[in-house]
Protein backbone atom coordinates (compact mmCIF):
# COMPACT_ATOMS: atom_id res chain seq x y z
CA UNK A 1 0.00 0.00 0.00
CA UNK A 2 1.87 3.76 -1.01
CA UNK A 3 -0.06 6.49 0.94
CA UNK A 4 0.30 10.24 -1.03
CA UNK A 5 -1.21 13.68 0.36
CA UNK A 6 -1.69 16.34 -1.93
CA UNK A 7 -3.15 20.04 -1.33
CA UNK A 8 -5.32 21.76 -3.29
CA UNK A 9 -6.42 25.52 -2.04
CA UNK A 10 -6.91 24.02 1.47
CA UNK A 11 -8.38 21.31 0.36
CA UNK A 12 -6.36 18.14 1.53
CA UNK A 13 -6.71 14.83 -0.51
CA UNK A 14 -4.95 11.92 0.27
CA UNK A 15 -4.56 9.21 -2.26
CA UNK A 16 -4.36 5.41 -1.61
CA UNK A 17 -2.56 2.66 -3.59
CA UNK A 18 -2.84 -1.12 -3.65
CA UNK A 19 -4.91 -2.99 -0.58
CA UNK A 20 -6.61 -1.61 2.47
CA UNK A 21 -6.73 -4.67 4.64
CA UNK A 22 -6.07 -6.36 7.98
CA UNK A 23 -2.33 -5.92 7.69
CA UNK A 24 -2.16 -2.32 6.19
CA UNK A 25 -5.09 0.06 7.59
CA UNK A 26 -3.33 0.76 10.72
CA UNK A 27 -0.77 2.59 8.27
CA UNK A 28 -3.79 5.02 7.02
CA UNK A 29 -4.69 5.32 10.72
CA UNK A 30 -1.75 7.11 11.63
CA UNK A 31 -1.69 8.63 8.32
CA UNK A 32 -5.23 10.48 9.30
CA UNK A 33 -4.89 10.73 12.95
CA UNK A 34 -4.61 14.46 12.55
CA UNK A 35 -6.81 17.00 10.42
CA UNK A 36 -3.92 19.08 9.23
CA UNK A 37 -4.23 22.70 10.24
CA UNK A 38 -6.26 24.70 7.88
CA UNK A 39 -7.60 22.29 5.58
CA UNK A 40 -11.18 23.38 4.79
CA UNK A 41 -12.32 19.91 3.33
CA UNK A 42 -10.19 16.23 3.54
CA UNK A 43 -10.42 13.82 0.14
CA UNK A 44 -9.51 10.63 0.32
CA UNK A 45 -9.13 9.46 -3.19
CA UNK A 46 -9.45 5.76 -3.75
CA UNK A 47 -8.81 5.48 -7.86
CA UNK A 48 -6.25 3.36 -7.13
CA UNK A 49 -7.28 1.37 -4.01
CA UNK A 50 -7.65 -2.27 -5.52
CA UNK A 51 -9.54 -3.50 -2.29
CA UNK A 52 -10.67 -2.82 1.17
CA UNK A 53 -11.72 -5.35 4.41
CA UNK A 54 -13.88 -3.97 7.50
CA UNK A 55 -10.20 -3.21 8.80
CA UNK A 56 -9.96 -0.29 6.19
CA UNK A 57 -13.75 0.35 6.45
CA UNK A 58 -13.46 1.01 10.42
CA UNK A 59 -10.31 3.53 9.52
CA UNK A 60 -11.99 5.63 7.12
CA UNK A 61 -14.98 5.59 9.63
CA UNK A 62 -13.06 6.76 12.50
CA UNK A 63 -11.08 9.58 9.99
CA UNK A 64 -14.58 10.82 9.08
CA UNK A 65 -15.85 11.10 13.04
CA UNK A 66 -12.68 13.16 13.33
CA UNK A 67 -13.34 15.59 10.53
CA UNK A 68 -16.52 15.89 11.45
CA UNK A 69 -15.40 16.57 14.94
CA UNK A 70 -13.43 19.70 13.48
CA UNK A 71 -15.59 20.76 11.24
CA UNK A 72 -14.32 19.62 8.46
CA UNK A 73 -16.05 17.77 5.52
CA UNK A 74 -14.80 14.42 4.17
CA UNK A 75 -15.85 13.15 1.36
CA UNK A 76 -14.20 9.74 -0.54
CA UNK A 77 -13.96 9.76 -4.09
CA UNK A 78 -12.93 7.12 -7.05
CA UNK A 79 -13.89 3.76 -5.96
CA UNK A 80 -13.65 0.85 -8.28
CA UNK A 81 -16.80 -1.84 -8.61
CA UNK A 82 -15.36 -4.29 -6.11
CA UNK A 83 -14.38 -1.28 -3.46
CA UNK A 84 -17.86 0.41 -4.06
CA UNK A 85 -19.53 -3.31 -3.53
CA UNK A 86 -17.77 -3.17 -0.27
CA UNK A 87 -19.28 0.13 0.94
CA UNK A 88 -22.83 -0.47 -0.16
CA UNK A 89 -22.82 -3.99 1.65
CA UNK A 90 -21.26 -2.25 4.55
CA UNK A 91 -24.06 0.95 4.48
CA UNK A 92 -21.20 3.86 4.49
CA UNK A 93 -22.24 4.95 1.08
CA UNK A 94 -25.63 6.60 3.37
CA UNK A 95 -23.01 7.63 5.68
CA UNK A 96 -20.09 9.55 3.60
CA UNK A 97 -20.53 11.37 0.50
CA UNK A 98 -18.96 9.43 -2.21
CA UNK A 99 -18.15 10.88 -5.72
CA UNK A 100 -17.06 9.28 -9.24
CA UNK A 101 -13.85 11.19 -9.54
CA UNK A 102 -11.31 13.44 -8.01
CA UNK A 103 -12.68 16.50 -9.96
CA UNK A 104 -16.27 16.30 -9.14
CA UNK A 105 -15.32 16.07 -5.85
CA UNK A 106 -13.47 19.14 -5.82
CA UNK A 107 -16.40 20.85 -7.75
CA UNK A 108 -18.52 20.08 -4.69
CA UNK A 109 -16.49 21.39 -2.17
CA UNK A 110 -16.41 24.83 -1.08
CA UNK B 1 -1.70 -25.57 -15.00
CA UNK B 2 -0.59 -25.90 -11.44
CA UNK B 3 -1.72 -22.50 -10.47
CA UNK B 4 -5.39 -23.44 -10.54
CA UNK B 5 -4.65 -24.08 -6.86
CA UNK B 6 -3.23 -22.70 -3.83
CA UNK B 7 -2.52 -24.01 -0.94
CA UNK B 8 -0.89 -21.63 1.95
CA UNK B 9 0.04 -21.93 5.52
CA UNK B 10 0.94 -19.29 8.03
CA UNK B 11 1.62 -19.17 11.82
CA UNK B 12 -1.23 -17.45 13.67
CA UNK B 13 0.69 -14.44 13.36
CA UNK B 14 -1.26 -10.87 11.43
CA UNK B 15 2.20 -9.88 10.29
CA UNK B 16 2.57 -13.18 7.86
CA UNK B 17 -1.21 -12.28 6.21
CA UNK B 18 0.43 -10.08 4.19
CA UNK B 19 2.68 -12.74 2.65
CA UNK B 20 -0.88 -14.70 1.89
CA UNK B 21 -2.90 -11.65 0.39
CA UNK B 22 0.16 -11.00 -2.20
CA UNK B 23 0.25 -14.73 -3.15
CA UNK B 24 -3.73 -14.26 -3.61
CA UNK B 25 -3.31 -11.27 -5.92
CA UNK B 26 -0.71 -13.22 -7.82
CA UNK B 27 -3.59 -16.03 -8.19
CA UNK B 28 -5.99 -13.86 -9.27
CA UNK B 29 -3.62 -12.54 -12.06
CA UNK B 30 -2.75 -15.49 -13.53
CA UNK B 31 -6.03 -17.07 -13.96
CA UNK B 32 -7.65 -13.51 -15.13
CA UNK B 33 -10.29 -13.56 -12.01
CA UNK B 34 -12.78 -10.86 -12.35
CA UNK B 35 -12.75 -7.84 -10.60
CA UNK B 36 -15.70 -8.03 -8.47
CA UNK B 37 -14.93 -12.11 -7.77
CA UNK B 38 -11.32 -11.41 -6.55
CA UNK B 39 -12.56 -8.62 -4.26
CA UNK B 40 -14.88 -11.02 -2.53
CA UNK B 41 -12.36 -13.48 -2.24
CA UNK B 42 -9.91 -10.66 -0.67
CA UNK B 43 -12.40 -9.80 1.69
CA UNK B 44 -13.10 -13.58 2.82
CA UNK B 45 -9.37 -14.46 3.19
CA UNK B 46 -8.70 -11.67 4.86
CA UNK B 47 -11.40 -11.37 7.16
CA UNK B 48 -10.99 -14.78 7.91
CA UNK B 49 -7.24 -14.95 8.99
CA UNK B 50 -7.83 -11.89 10.50
CA UNK B 51 -10.67 -13.26 13.44
CA UNK B 52 -9.13 -16.34 13.68
CA UNK B 53 -5.59 -14.65 14.99
CA UNK B 54 -7.48 -12.05 16.86
CA UNK B 55 -10.05 -14.20 18.83
CA UNK B 56 -8.33 -17.68 18.27
CA UNK B 57 -5.39 -18.41 19.96
CA UNK B 58 -5.65 -16.59 23.63
CA UNK B 59 -2.78 -16.46 26.17
CA UNK B 60 -0.24 -16.01 23.08
CA UNK B 61 -0.75 -19.63 22.32
CA UNK B 62 0.79 -20.63 18.65
CA UNK B 63 -0.87 -22.52 16.00
CA UNK B 64 -1.50 -22.73 12.46
CA UNK B 65 -4.00 -21.53 9.57
CA UNK B 66 -4.16 -22.93 6.47
CA UNK B 67 -5.53 -21.23 3.38
CA UNK B 68 -6.91 -23.75 0.30
CA UNK B 69 -8.28 -22.47 -3.23
CA UNK B 70 -9.31 -24.10 -5.95
CA UNK B 71 -11.37 -23.80 -9.28
CA UNK B 72 -15.59 -25.44 -8.27
CA UNK B 73 -16.79 -25.32 -11.62
CA UNK B 74 -18.49 -21.44 -12.19
CA UNK B 75 -17.17 -20.76 -8.46
CA UNK B 76 -13.68 -20.34 -6.87
CA UNK B 77 -13.73 -22.59 -3.40
CA UNK B 78 -11.93 -21.20 -0.48
CA UNK B 79 -11.72 -23.54 2.59
CA UNK B 80 -10.01 -21.85 5.84
CA UNK B 81 -8.68 -24.22 8.67
CA UNK B 82 -7.12 -23.20 12.37
CA UNK B 83 -6.05 -25.12 15.11
CA UNK B 84 -7.58 -21.92 17.28
CA UNK B 85 -10.42 -21.99 19.80
CA UNK B 86 -13.50 -23.97 18.15
CA UNK B 87 -15.98 -20.68 16.81
CA UNK B 88 -18.93 -20.77 14.09
CA UNK B 89 -17.80 -17.02 13.13
CA UNK B 90 -21.62 -17.21 10.80
CA UNK B 91 -23.52 -17.62 14.50
CA UNK B 92 -21.90 -13.83 15.22
CA UNK B 93 -25.01 -11.46 15.39
CA UNK B 94 -25.38 -9.04 12.56
CA UNK B 95 -24.36 -5.65 13.31
CA UNK B 96 -26.27 -2.27 13.42
CA UNK B 97 -26.16 -0.76 9.77
CA UNK B 98 -28.70 1.73 10.65
CA UNK B 99 -27.30 4.36 12.84
CA UNK B 100 -26.48 7.58 11.94
CA UNK B 101 -22.40 7.79 11.59
CA UNK B 102 -21.73 9.10 15.61
CA UNK B 103 -23.36 5.95 16.99
CA UNK B 104 -22.24 3.68 13.94
CA UNK B 105 -19.93 0.48 15.31
CA UNK B 106 -17.97 -1.79 12.88
CA UNK B 107 -17.90 -4.78 15.22
CA UNK B 108 -18.87 -7.90 13.35
CA UNK B 109 -18.58 -6.11 9.79
CA UNK B 110 -16.36 -8.40 8.39
CA UNK B 111 -18.29 -11.58 8.81
CA UNK B 112 -21.66 -9.39 7.58
CA UNK B 113 -19.73 -8.93 4.41
CA UNK B 114 -18.38 -11.73 3.32
CA UNK B 115 -22.38 -13.48 4.44
CA UNK B 116 -23.53 -10.67 1.97
CA UNK B 117 -20.95 -11.54 -1.00
CA UNK B 118 -20.24 -14.94 -0.96
CA UNK B 119 -22.26 -17.30 -2.80
CA UNK B 120 -22.18 -20.24 0.12
CA UNK B 121 -20.45 -20.40 3.32
CA UNK B 122 -20.46 -23.18 5.83
CA UNK B 123 -18.50 -24.00 9.13
CA UNK B 124 -17.53 -27.08 11.32
CA UNK B 125 -15.24 -27.74 13.32
CA UNK B 126 -13.87 -31.13 12.63
CA UNK B 127 -10.44 -32.95 14.03
CA UNK B 128 -10.20 -30.11 16.37
CA UNK B 129 -9.97 -27.91 13.65
CA UNK B 130 -12.36 -24.85 12.71
CA UNK B 131 -12.82 -25.19 9.14
CA UNK B 132 -14.72 -22.40 6.95
CA UNK B 133 -15.77 -22.93 3.53
CA UNK B 134 -16.95 -19.80 1.11
CA UNK B 135 -17.57 -20.36 -2.53
CA UNK B 136 -17.29 -17.34 -4.42
CA UNK B 137 -18.99 -16.96 -8.53
CA UNK B 138 -16.67 -16.52 -10.65
CA UNK B 139 -19.20 -13.82 -13.06
CA UNK B 140 -18.95 -10.41 -12.74
CA UNK B 141 -22.18 -9.49 -11.97
CA UNK B 142 -22.81 -6.64 -9.26
CA UNK B 143 -24.46 -7.45 -5.91
CA UNK B 144 -28.14 -7.42 -5.88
Amino acid sequence: MQIDRFVERDIVITTVKGRLDSSSSHKLDEFLATVPEGSSALVLDFAELTYISSAGLRVVLKATKLARGAGVPLVICGLVPQVHEIFDVSGFTSLIPIHANRESALAALP
Amino acid sequence: MSTREIELRLPNELSRVEPVMDALEDFIAANAIPARCAGRLMLAVDEFLANAIEHGYPNGRKGEIAVHLAHAGDHLKLVLCDDGDPFDPFTAPPPDLTGTLEERRVGGLGIHLVRNLASSFAYRFEKGRNVVTVTVALADEAHP
